[in-house]
């Protein structure tokens, strides 16, 4: 697709510029520029320690940089907490989905953000009647018999599937995936990637943290390596072989 | 219902027994149980029916269905029932209250002695209400604030309360005589029931459109279940916990209306026992220690299920310890109910 090629010469969605972030003695982050652009998938890799979910965390709005700028749009913005970042259409898919495994699947999509009359009283059915439109329709993972299920009873897959389904339903513009397949199945991983993959056509952009080169590589337009709070490699899916980029992510 | 898309069978992470019967659809076959209030409204009509009987069978020496004694049932329901309820919410928003019975007992003392002293009821009245409320959003800015667990934080409220009670009326019982209107509004009887059942009623209604449809019960539930999910969803669970508190505390304090207006006075050492009786209602009616799980109708029963036995071993002049074993064993068997119903999952 012409579109992903030339995906870095627009307005990126979100942009990072010069960002530092210090742990006590510790530097997370140094002088990171990082951006996410329209309709591409970014995989950000690197060892453990490297700074990706720091990254993530401070994209969620949970942790503030100590210096640099974020812009969305061009537009200088500040991230100080989940509902900035929300505000800004973006959804963090966490390892746990972040879900409530005692509440119903469409509770969950809906939780925080329920669908209510003037008095706040929650419209049963219409929230049931979406949770079961977006399950079949965006996300179309089978399996899950009833939107009443208690997310408890479902498995990994179908988790990460609801977590989608969130996200897709209040129309992210950004996905951030952190370790999304740790405690999925192969088959669950695929179906994740085709997920992700079909929402780059509706204007999603993902960026999907992972230790898997192989997963990475299937499904990333464009690479992006860290190491000890540093971004060491950034490269368009074309440019590069997995060869290469385990190194990058081997090579300390 | 749709069966499992059998073309999928990797989505499914663990092959337990229970995916098994999924897979070839047996659980359709099954009750459905998973529901712990329904567990116990069925343990509710079985006694109900058992005692029914045999009160139809021997009238003379079981007057289970006497009209004293359905009036004394109606009425002894509301206070537990009302204090099980403001608990429960809270358990499900993951938090406890023990003081409960304290704030019960001192916000009432607070009401009458102001009603002595010449106040007008109605004003008493909210100024009762409005200290339970101060005394459950106190625990919560506590147990918030300095990240401890509720349970200590009301473990001291609650003697701290019982205490404050002695400090601000003393030992002795304390006469509750409010004007007639006020007295027929809380306490009046309709037929066998009295005023306060029906204001139990609905409290009930009430609450079970806050916690079942309303985006602030889906909250409660939510921080409950999973506090990191829901706060990382954009839920503030400290506001959350915070209302929970104050429910709990409205209740209590409502609770102490009611009883002293029944009864007519107040005795400082009343709510004694209270919080725990109302916290094994709801473990009994579904509510999990944990949070996250439970209903207004499980509440409820479980309240009410502890007044009928009480009632049942009364009748049968039973010694009282009876009702201790009895209740006992049935809080240890809904919990261990409880939680093979979630290990199903």
């Amino acid at each position: 697709m012409t579109e992903q090629n030339s995906a870095a010469n627009l307005t990126p969605l979100l942009e990072l510029r010069d960002i530092s972030k210090q742990y006590g003695p510790i530097s997370a982050l140094k002088n990171i520029d990082f951006y996410i652009g329209q309709r591409e998938i970014v995989g950000l890799l690197g060892d453990n320690g490297a700074g990706k979910s720091t990254l993530i965390k401070l994209m969620s709005g949970i942790v503030q940089a100590d210096r640099g700028e974020i812009l969305a749009n061009g537009k200088q913005v500040q991230l100080n907490s989940r509902r900035d970042s929300e505000n800004l259409g973006i959804e963090t898919i966490y390892q746990d989905a972040a879900l409530v495994d005692t509440m119903s699947i469409t509770r969950n999509i809906f939780m925080g953000r329920e669908i209510t009359n003037r008095l706040g009283f929650m419209r049963h059915k219409e929230m049931r009647d979406t949770a079961v439109d977006v399950l079949e329709g965006t996300v179309h993972i089978g399996g899950i018999e009833s939107p009443r299920k208690l997310v408890g009873e479902l498995s990994g897959g179908q988790k990460q599937a609801v977590a989608i389904a969130r996200a897709v339903y209040f129309k992210r513009l950004i996905l951030l995936l952190d370790e999304p397949t740790s405690a999925l199945a192969v088959r669950a991983t695929e179906k994740l990637f085709e997920h992700i993959r079909k929402l780059t056509e509706e204007g999603v952009s993902s960026v999907l943290v992972t230790h898997n080169l192989y997963h990475a590589f299937q499904v990333c337009d464009r690479f992006v390596v860290m190491s000890h709070g540093k971004i060491t490699l950034n490269v368009l899916k074309q440019d590069t072989t997995i060869e290469e980029l385990t190194q990058h992510v081997i090579k300390v | 219902m749709l069966s499992f898309d059998s073309t999928l069978p990797f989505l499914r992470t663990n092959n337990g027994l229970f995916e098994i019967m999924t897979d070839l659809n047996i659980t359709r076959f099954l009750p459905r149980t998973k529901d712990p209030a329904l567990a116990i409204l069925i343990l509710f009509i079985i006694i109900q029916v058992v005692a029914i009987t045999a009160s139809l069978l021997y009238p003379d020496s079981f007057r289970y269905l006497s009209d004293a004694n359905i009036s004394v049932m109606l009425k002894s329901i509301p206070v537990l029932g009302v204090i099980a309820l403001g608990v429960g919410i809270l358990m499900i928003a993951g938090e406890f209250d023990l003081s409960v019975g304290a704030n019960y007992t001192f916000s009432g003392i607070v009401m009458a002695t102001m009603v002595r002293d010449g106040a007008f009821v109605l004003i008493a009245v909210v100024i009762g209400l409005a200290l339970g409320i101060g005394i459950g959003l106190l625990n919560g800015y506590i147990t918030i604030r300095f990240k401890i667990p509720s349970f200590i934080v009301t473990l001291g409220a609650m003697l701290f309360w019982q205490g404050m009670t002695l400090y601000y009326h003393g030992a002795t019982s304390l006469r509750f005589r409010p004007p007639e209107f006020f007295k027929s509004l809380m306490a009046g009887n309709i037929g066998l029931l009295q005023s306060s059942f029906l204001w139990y009623l609905g409290l009930t209604i009430v609450y079970w459109a806050i916690l079942h449809h309303h985006k602030l019960g889906n909250h409660f539930f939510a921080v409950g279940g999973n506090k990191e999910a829901a706060t990382a969803i954009g839920i503030n669970p400290g506001r959350t916990k915070m209302i929970a508190f104050g429910i709990a505390g409205f209740s209590a304090a409502f609770a102490g209306i009611l009883a002293a207006s029944r009864v007519g006075s107040i005795q400082p050492g009343q709510g004694a026992g209270l919080e725990l009786k109302a916290i094994a209602a709801c473990v009994i009616g579904g509510v999990a220690l944990t949070g996250g799980r439970g209903s207004v109708l499980g509440i409820f029963l479980g309240a009410a299920l502890i007044l009928t036995i009480q009632d049942i071993l009364l009748l049968l002049r039973a010694p009282g310890f009876y009702l201790e074993i009895f209740v006992g064993i049935l809080i240890v068997g809904a919990a261990i109910f409880n939680q093979s119903i979630q290990k199903q999952d």
